[in-house]
């Protein structure tokens, strides 16, 4: 293992290394997966209430956004800190294309997911001249920036014009769900099923060309374009990946909540999200998984517990510190500086 | 047409808020320099400041005011020491962006903290004696607050300059800003001039606790939390180097954003909040408009 690989590994970083596509490991990996996809699917339903479905819809969506957000900054090495107003603007586009038109629940998922992937890509490309800290301050200024503008526009209510608002909003106001997927528990599994999609669609990237690509540029933007990578190219696609993951997500939350508030958008998601992102593992995708469920799950948890809800951030704060608490420490043992 | 009657009010708030940003903004930005670490923790350990003052002066009988506001100056001072002493030096060998995220953790954990002891649905602030007294400009009120908090940040951007200048541990933490390992190797006590960093961080924390609230009108221990994001802006501007350019980019910021509520413009008010946000992301874009590729923190081209 060399110096580099030997950091990111105990940094808690993927290797540059792109696993087989059909090694023992990762036949286990997708068993494993398959195994907890059909519990989340059938078995978890029958055990519990409406309320925790919802939440666990919640956490199925959240862990795309947490999964978009871990690629990037996990395999590609860019931080995002505004990946919640992407989220956003998947749902505004999702709700005022479900107000304006009578068009599938699905296509307007995918619309909202190309858009926010183009609007993503626009963002991300003068960004892309930054790394580090600096692309981190940007993302989360850019984000900043769109909660005010989100605060004004706020989300559609089946209004005419560009808002698409109406004076006094009613239950009838609210977005419209799949026909497949009326009710909590039906909506619970299309969600999971596209969360299973879309993962599948990162891993398809993380074991192809793309992949290596990326795991290249992530130890060495410099070594990648002396071996011929177009960096460019593939940050861009990295940042369109995971933009139209969040936007596919942000759709899904439209119907999800139906009426969402600007609320759950706040910038201080971002940085919690990142908290979860970096505490679930950025090395795979399965971080973004437990991340979802750390973000959705445990401050009801808390509260069923009798504890108030504002632990979790407690919780979050004290769980990324030890996260990196713990690699640094073993990133001194092995005398290796960031 | 806006006159400038009606936009001279605007331009004492903006003033006001722009000290505020350029104390922030030192703090952030002396720090940085020296210690490598950018304080997102800022704004949290200046709000649980704050809410030990109100705490003081509302739930207790026994304090005094002004002892109240010296808890609050005290309370951030040796909590961002805590973070400084204890905690940042086990991410010394994290890259800025670990460094940062240490103190995005340290954030949270505060913001809980605060919600758990004081629940964010109270209604709660205190006036410091400087808020209550007001005097006429042109027809506009200002608070002594106000003036004090101009006065204040120049005060602290002019001492701060000097201190680097003439004294042997602003020398110790200019040399450890250009260069920390040749500082290490020369004899630079770099463990003391960065608990001196934290230290005057830390106090600046707890001055602009104090402001923000009286400024704010409430203690908002959300908004004082992340208030650190815009006082990044004008730090940005002066590209997380030059004390100076980030002292003049605050008053510019906070005077546009003050300017922009003049709701005349045909613009909607609240746009304003995104001032320090277009600045701050339009310089950051303007500076890497030249191919810059950033390892461990230092630019090359």
């Amino acid at each position: 293992m060399t110096t580099v690989d030997a950091h990111s590994a105990l940094a808690g970083e993927p290797v540059s290394t792109v696993p087989s596509r059909f090694g023992r490991r990762s036949i286990t990996q997708a068993a494993i997966a398959a195994a907890v996809f059909l519990i989340a699917m059938f078995v978890l339903p029958a055990l519990t209430s409406t309320f925790w479905v919802k939440n666990f819809t919640s956490a199925a969506i959240l862990s795309i956004v947490a999964g978009a957000t871990g690629l990037l900054y996990g395999r590609v090495g860019l931080v995002s800190l505004g990946q919640i107003a992407l989220y956003g603007v998947g749902t505004w586009v999702t709700m005022r294309l479900g107000f304006a038109t009578d068009w599938p629940y699905p296509v307007l998922v995918l619309i909202a997911g190309v858009i926010t992937a183009v609007i993503g890509v626009l963002l991300g490309l003068p960004a892309l001249r930054l790394q580090g800290l600096y692309l981190a301050l940007v993302t989360l200024m850019a984000a900043a920036a769109f909660l005010v503008i989100l605060a004004d526009t706020k989300f559609p209510t089946g209004g005419p014009g560009f808002k698409g608002l109406v004076v006094e909003v009613t239950n009838s106001d609210s977005m419209r769900r799949p026909d497949v997927a009326e009710t909590d528990f039906g909506f619970y599994r299309y969600v999971l099923v596209v969360a299973v999609i879309m993962f599948g669609l990162a891993l398809a990237h993380l074991v192809s060309k793309p992949g290596r690509a990326w795991a290249s540029i992530r130890h060495s933007e410099a070594a990648a374009l002396a071996t011929g990578v177009n960096t460019t190219t593939y940050k861009l696609w990295a940042w369109g990946l995971a933009s139209f993951m969040t936007g596919i997500a942000g759709g899904l939350l439209a119907a999800h909540v139906r009426s969402p508030s600007t609320f759950t958008f706040g910038v201080e998601q971002n940085i919690i999200l990142m908290a979860v992102v970096v505490m679930g593992g950025v090395a795979t995708l399965w971080g973004g998984v437990v991340a979802g469920l750390l973000v959705a799950v445990l401050p009801e948890l808390l509260q069923k517990w009798g504890f108030s809800s504002e632990w979790s951030l407690i919780l979050f704060g004290t769980g990324l510190f030890a996260n990196l608490l713990i690699t640094s420490w073993q990133l001194d043992k092995a005398g290796i500086k960031e | 047409m806006l006159n400038t009657s009606q936009l001279f009010p605007f331009l004492i708030s903006g003033l006001a808020f722009g000290a505020v940003y350029a104390m922030s903004g030192t703090g952030l930005l002396v720090l940085y320099r020296t210690t490598g670490v950018l304080n997102f923790a800022f704004g949290a350990i200046g709000a649980m400041g704050a809410n030990i003052t109100w705490h003081l002066i509302e739930k207790t009988e026994w304090c005094p005011d002004w002892l109240a506001y010296v808890a609050c100056v005290v309370v951030s001072a040796a909590l961002t020491l805590l973070y400084g002493v204890v905690f940042a030096p086990r991410f010394a060998n994290r890259d800025p962006l670990g460094k940062m995220l240490g103190t995005l953790a340290f954030a949270l954990i505060l913001l809980g903290l605060m919600f758990n002891l004081w629940r964010s649905q109270d209604a709660r602030g205190f006036r410091l004696p400087t808020g209550t007294r007001r005097f006429e400009i042109f027809d506009a009120r200002v608070t002594w607050t106000q003036v004090v908090a101009v006065l204040f940040a120049l005060l602290v951007v002019g001492g701060v300059t000097i201190f680097l200048r003439a004294t042997k541990i602003g020398t110790a933490m200019r040399a450890i800003a250009n260069d920390r390992e040749i500082s290490s190797l020369l004899g630079v006590p770099v463990r003391r001039v960065e608990t001196a960093a934290w230290l005057g961080s830390g106090v600046l924390c707890g001055i602009v606790g104090l402001l923000l609230v009286d400024l704010f009108g409430s203690l908002d221990m959300v908004l004082m939390t992340w208030f650190v994001i815009p006082s990044l802006a004008p730090v940005l501007i002066g590209q997380m180097r030059y004390l100076w350019v980030t002292f003049f980019a605050a008053f510019v910021i906070g005077v546009v954003e003050a300017e922009l509520n003049a709701s005349n413009w045909g613009w909607p008010s609240q746009y304003r909040k995104t001032t320090a946000y277009v600045f701050a992301v339009g310089a950051l874009l303007w500076f890497a408009r030249k191919r810059t590729i950033m390892i461990s923190g230092r630019a090359t081209r």
